[in-house]
Order: C-alpha cells, then sequence, then structure tokens
C-alpha cells in the first residue's frame, strides 16, 4: 500500500481529526491573508501619503553669519539675499516637486472705476493681507489645506500679473474672473499703481461658526481678506521699499516626503551657493505625524500577523504532537513490519498537506469576501484591501514549510523512540 | 540448514543486570518452536533481537548467513520476518485487507481466505471483528508479507480456547505446509505443545525442552 493512499484513508477515516486540523488552518491562513492584504492596503496609502503630503524644505538668510547696518527704519542684516538663480539652481535637483517664495505686503485694490475693493472684516480699513507668490499651489495655506480654490486657477511663474481673492470678498465687490484691477502698496505714499487681473477665488476650509478656525492668530488678519498676486507684481508694487522686494526665504517641495533628508543633502552639496549664508530647515512635521500614525497601525497589524502565525504554529504542533501520541501504536506496528522512519514521517507530512490542499484555497476565496470587512476594524476602506493571488502563493509556499516542521516537531518526540520500545509500552 | 542462527546473544537494560547470557540457538525453516518461562525472563526481548526490532549488547544474530545488523534491520524487518503479537496489532483506520495489504508483497484477499475471514469480515473496521478474527488478520497480515520467519509474541493470550487451538493449528500449517520458521512466544503448555521444539528460558539461558 503506498504512503499516499495510507494518507488518504487515514484522513478519510478519521475525518474528526482531519476537521480539527483543517477548520485550524483555514482560520489561521484566513487571518493571514486578510492580515496581509490589510498591511498591504496600509503601506499603499503611506506610498501616497509620501507624495501627497507636501513635506518641504525652507531656504533662508542666515542672519547670524551676515553683518548688520543702520538706516532711517533702524538696524537691518546686509546678508545676501536669496537670489532667481538660487531658486532656479535648487529647483533642478531631482524630488522637488515646486516651489514658492512670498514677499507679503497689505497692500489696496481698486476696481476698473476706480473703487476700492472693500474688504470683509477690515473694518473700515480696505487692505488686504497679500501674498506676492511665484506659485501659489505651493502655498502653505493652500497644501495644508485650509484654503481651496474653488474657482480659476493658481498663480504660477507664467502668471506675471494674477489675483486670488477669497470668494466672499469677490461676492462682496461683484469681482468676477478676469477683472482688472489696480494695486497700490501705500496710496497715502504715492507708491506705484500696479495693473493686475483677478485669475482666482479661493474659500477657507474650516469652521465658520467656529472663529478660532477663520483667522490667523499670529497676524491677527481674518482669513477671508487674505490674498495672493504674482511674485513680480508684488515687487513693483514694494520697488520703492528696499527689503520689501527681495527674497527672504524660499519654500521648496518634494514629490516624495520620505525622501526629504536625501534631497537636503544634495541640495547642501551645491557649490555655486554659499551655505555659510543660508539655513536649510526641513518641514516634514505633517508627514511624521501622519506617518507615524499609519506605522503605529502597521506595526500593530504586522504584530498580530506574527503572533496569529506563532499561535496558530504552536496550536498546530500541540494538536499533532496529541495526535502523534495516540498514533504511537501505530507507528510500532508500521515499524515493526519494516516501514521506515522517514517513510512514516512523511505519510504523517503528506496527511497535513492534504488537509491543507483544500483548507487553502478555500481560505484565500474566504478571506477575499471578509478582509474588507477586517480591515473596517482597522479604520480601513473596504475597496483598497485586495487578497491578492500573489498573497495566497507567498501564504502557500511558507504555509507549507510551517506545516512540514510543524509535523516534524510534533514527531519527535515518538520518533526517537526505537520500535521494540515502542511496541513495550504498547504491550 | 539453518535459516536464522544466533550466537552468543547478550542483552541487559543495565550493564549489571543481563536477561539474555549468552544464548545460543539455530531455527530452521518448516518448523514451529515454542519459548517458554516465566514473566520478565526475557522472551519478548530474544522475539526482538530475532526480528531487528532491538540489538543485543554481545553476540549476533544471522539470517541465511547475514549478519542482520549489516543487512539493516529495517531491511530484515521488512524482507526477512513478520510479526505476530498478542494484542493483534491492527491499523484501527484500516480494514483487514488494507492492515493485510501493508506489507502487500501477496494478495490479501486469498490470504485472508486462508485464515478464515470472509469476504464480508475482511472489509469491516477491524475493531468491530473479534479478538480471534483480529488474530487471524494480523497472522494474514504476517503470511502476506511472504518472510521466511514468523515471529509470534503469546499469539493466543488473549483468545479463548477454542480459537487460541484454531491459531494454533493455523500457526502449524504455516511451518508444516508453508515451509516457514514460526517461533512462538508463550505461556501455553497447550501451544508448547504442539511445537516441534520447545525451549525454556531460564535465568537467562536458553534450555532445550522437547
Amino acid at each position: 500500500m503506498s504512503i499516499c493512499v495510507r494518507a488518504l484513508l487515514h484522513n478519510k477515516r478519521k475525518w474528526k481529526k482531519t476537521l480539527i486540523i483543517f477548520c485550524l488552518l483555514f482560520f489561521v491562513v484566513t487571518l493571514v491573508l486578510s492580515g496581509i492584504s490589510i498591511a498591504n492596503a496600509e503601506e499603499k496609502k503611506s506610498e501616497e501619503l509620501r507624495g501627497t503630503t507636501g513635506s518641504s524644505f525652507v531656504v533662508e538668510r542666515n542672519l547670524s553669519t551676515g553683518g548688520w547696518a543702520s538706516g532711517s527704519s533702524g538696524s537691518y542684516s546686509t546678508q545676501e539675499f536669496i537670489t532667481e538663480e538660487m531658486l532656479q539652481t535648487i529647483s533642478a535637483v531631482d524630488g522637488i516637486a515646486g516651489y514658492d517664495v512670498s514677499i507679503v505686503s497689505m497692500p489696496y485694490y481698486f476696481n476698473e472705476a476706480g473703487e476700492p475693493l472693500v474688504n470683509v472684516n477690515g473694518n473700515g480699513v480696505n487692505n488686504y493681507y497679500t501674498y506676492g507668490s511665484i506659485n501659489t499651489e505651493y502655498n502653505q495655506l493652500f497644501l495644508s489645506g485650509r484654503f481651496e480654490l474653488v474657482e480659476g486657477s493658481h498663480i504660477t511663474e507664467n502668471i506675471k500679473n494674477g489675483l486670488i481673492i477669497s470668494k466672499e470678498n469677490a461676492e462682496q465687490n461683484g469681482i468676477k474672473i478676469g477683472d482688472k484691477i489696480t494695486g497700490i502698496n501705500d496710496p497715502y505714499n504715492d507708491d506705484p499703481e500696479v495693473d493686475m487681473e483677478i485669475v482666482g477665488f479661493f474659500e477657507i476650509v474650516a469652521d465658520k461658526e467656529d472663529e478660532a478656525t477663520m483667522y490667523d492668530a499670529s497676524t491677527l488678519w481674518d482669513y477671508t481678506d487674505y490674498a495672493f498676486c504674482s511674485f513680480n507684481t508684488m515687487k513693483e508694487m514694494a520697488v520703492k521699499y528696499d527689503d520689501g522686494n527681495k527674497i527672504q526665504e524660499a519654500h521648496f517641495y518634494v514629490t516624495d516626503a520620505a525622501q526629504l533628508e536625501d534631497i537636503i543633502k544634495e541640495v547642501q552639496n551645491i557649490s555655486s551657493i554659499n551655505w555659510d549664508n543660508f539655513i536649510i530647515e526641513a518641514n516634514d512635521e505633517v508627514y511624521q505625524n501622519i506617518s507615524s500614525s499609519l506605522s503605529d497601525t502597521s506595526t500593530l497589524i504586522i504584530t498580530l500577523i506574527t503572533v496569529i502565525i506563532i499561535a496558530s504554529m504552536v496550536l498546530i504542533i500541540l494538536i499533532l504532537s496529541m495526535s502523534m501520541r495516540s498514533r504511537k501504536r501505530e507507528i510500532g506496528i508500521l515499524l515493526a513490519v519494516g516501514i521506515t522512519k522517514p517513510s512514516i514521517l512523511l505519510q504523517y507530512v503528506i496527511e497535513t498537506l492534504m488537509t491543507a490542499v483544500v483548507a487553502f484555497p478555500l481560505a484565500y476565496l474566504f478571506s477575499r469576501r471578509i478582509a474588507g470587512e477586517f480591515g473596517g476594524l482597522f479604520g480601513k476602506a473596504a475597496e483598497n484591501i485586495i487578497v491578492t493571488s500573489q498573497y495566497f502563493a507567498l501564504v502557500i509556499v511558507a504555509g507549507t514549510v510551517l506545516l512540514i516542521v510543524a509535523v516534524l516537531i510534533s514527531c519527535i518526540p515518538v520518533m526517537r523512540y526505537e520500535p521494540k520500545e515502542i511496541l513495550a509500552q504498547i504491550e | 540448514m539453518s535459516i536464522m542462527e544466533l550466537k552468543n546473544i547478550w542483552y541487559g537494560y543495565d550493564s549489571r543486570k543481563k536477561v539474555l547470557k549468552g544464548i545460543n540457538l539455530m531455527l530452521e525453516a518448516g518448523k514451529m518452536y515454542a519459548i517458554l518461562g516465566p514473566s520478565g525472563c526475557g522472551k519478548t526481548t530474544l522475539l526482538s533481537l530475532m526480528g531487528g526490532l532491538d540489538s543485543p549488547s554481545q553476540g549476533q544474530v544471522f539470517y541465511e548467513g547475514q549478519d542482520i545488523e549489516k543487512e539493516g534491520l529495517s531491511n530484515h524487518r521488512k524482507k526477512n520476518v513478520a510479526f505476530i503479537f498478542q494484542s493483534y496489532n491492527l491499523i484501527d483506520y484500516l480494514t483487514p485487507k488494507e492492515n493485510v495489504a501493508l506489507t502487500c508483497k501477496l494478495p490479501p484477499g486469498p490470504v485472508l481466505e486462508k485464515v478464515g475471514l470472509t469476504e464480508e469480515e475482511s472489509k469491516r473496521n477491524v475493531l468491530k471483528l473479534s479478538g480471534g478474527q483480529q488474530q487471524r488478520v494480523a497472522i494474514a497480515r504476517a503470511l502476506a508479507a511472504d518472510a521466511r520467519i514468523i515471529l509470534a509474541d503469546e499469539p493466543t493470550g488473549n483468545l479463548d480456547e477454542e480459537t487460541a487451538e484454531e491459531i494454533t493449528r493455523i500457526l502449524k500449517e504455516c511451518a508444516h505446509q508453508m515451509n516457514k520458521c514460526v517461533v512462538v512466544v508463550t505461556h501455553s503448555n497447550e501451544l508448547a505443545k504442539e511445537a516441534d521444539e520447545v525451549f525454556r528460558l531460564k535465568k537467562g539461558v536458553l534450555i532445550h525442552g522437547k
């Protein structure tokens, strides 16, 4: 009688034992497949996050290494400013998605009829807290999600005279996309008039019932009265102010938040920039916070999978060991009729694998149905959790190896006896 | 011509107490041998050494002139000897037919028929057979192995008188009609009387009794 026939007859006639092993394997493989797919969904989310979190670094003047001078408006640093060549060189480094530099001022705006644009919360003072920006898409207020462009387009390097104001102020002043606006930094100081055009409107993504979320605590300006104009436009408006139209700091945004440190190192290796005069600071707090939370969930899932695998291995070894002890007589008989120990071991391995051949595919099909439900326990959307055939193949290979090891371990206590010892114990 | 020879066999469970002390024995095909002796005198041990279930502390066992240790004990068990035990030792998840097929040198059907099992009985669960029927299956398994030596350890120990007689008859037939060498370890004088040669194991020494 062949080994396979013996194994098959055992599994068929000792169906209760077979059923216990089957249920255990089915349960474990279902959990492991679900766990792997949840962990993978987590990994994918983390990868997406790396690309979307908007990690950045700031290059700013190092005031501590520059000299100081006195002027009519007090002392000022003589440290060199960031030049546009520097911006081009840095932005050419691989992994940098874009950059923005801003000059902040509080100019006044006038419509085509020469009437001032009234702001909503200015209490009669109709100027706007304005960022002169190269690329508003990379402005922190938009990146962080605090502001959302609801109409028109962002200001980019190609838009030389654009203006973006809040939707609320636009409605208040009857302004539409494409309207011509005149900006003056300080109309009472004979500052130049600069022509510009409305290119977009933003809305504040905040709770309008909660005042704390509607204004900037550091500037005390209501977000509704913020505006964004093209960098060049701002330079023209502030042409009379020495420091007002020069770049003090620039924000560079990377495509993969996880690569931020490497990109910074590469930037610091640019020899054409005297890095004694500038400071680079990483800004990946948002990514670090979110990725730390994701990493915690991933660690939890991986720990759970490991615990499940170890616990089930122990359980399978215990069940098989009990089964082996109850099969001591059979082992003695098989040895007595001249069947070798390796051949007996092989029979037990085949018996377990025969059960696995049924349990694994059923667990695969079942896990495809319930992995999403499990994912819900970890706050994952069911549609992101997919049990793929690759995971199944991985589980088949690893599961088969672990099962063989489990059978061999459980056989050790019985197999180390000589046939006479086993038979003597039975008799 | 002897089929098996035991030369100066010593065996002990520890170095001081020996249960077998220099046993010498020659066994021939076509004969039934009985080994008698009190419990614990080493009868089953002697049978185990003949069957290659264990190795002697000293001495050698030869099968057709070959040292069984050199041939390999597992190989010896598979090719040369077949066991019959007091508690039958059948595999409980196999039918009588499948138990006999385990050794698989002869087809199980005719062998089972020879020991008196019907076709219907040979397909039953072995645990649903009587003791006598189970022992017949064990004998059939030994015969199906087509080994030249059959080693039986108390084969009638668990059976009633009538069934024991029947089993004794079958074992005798194995020796005389099938030219096997049957070695029976027993307490039973009735069984020993039927043997061609009887040995008594006393204080580790084998004494020829008939």
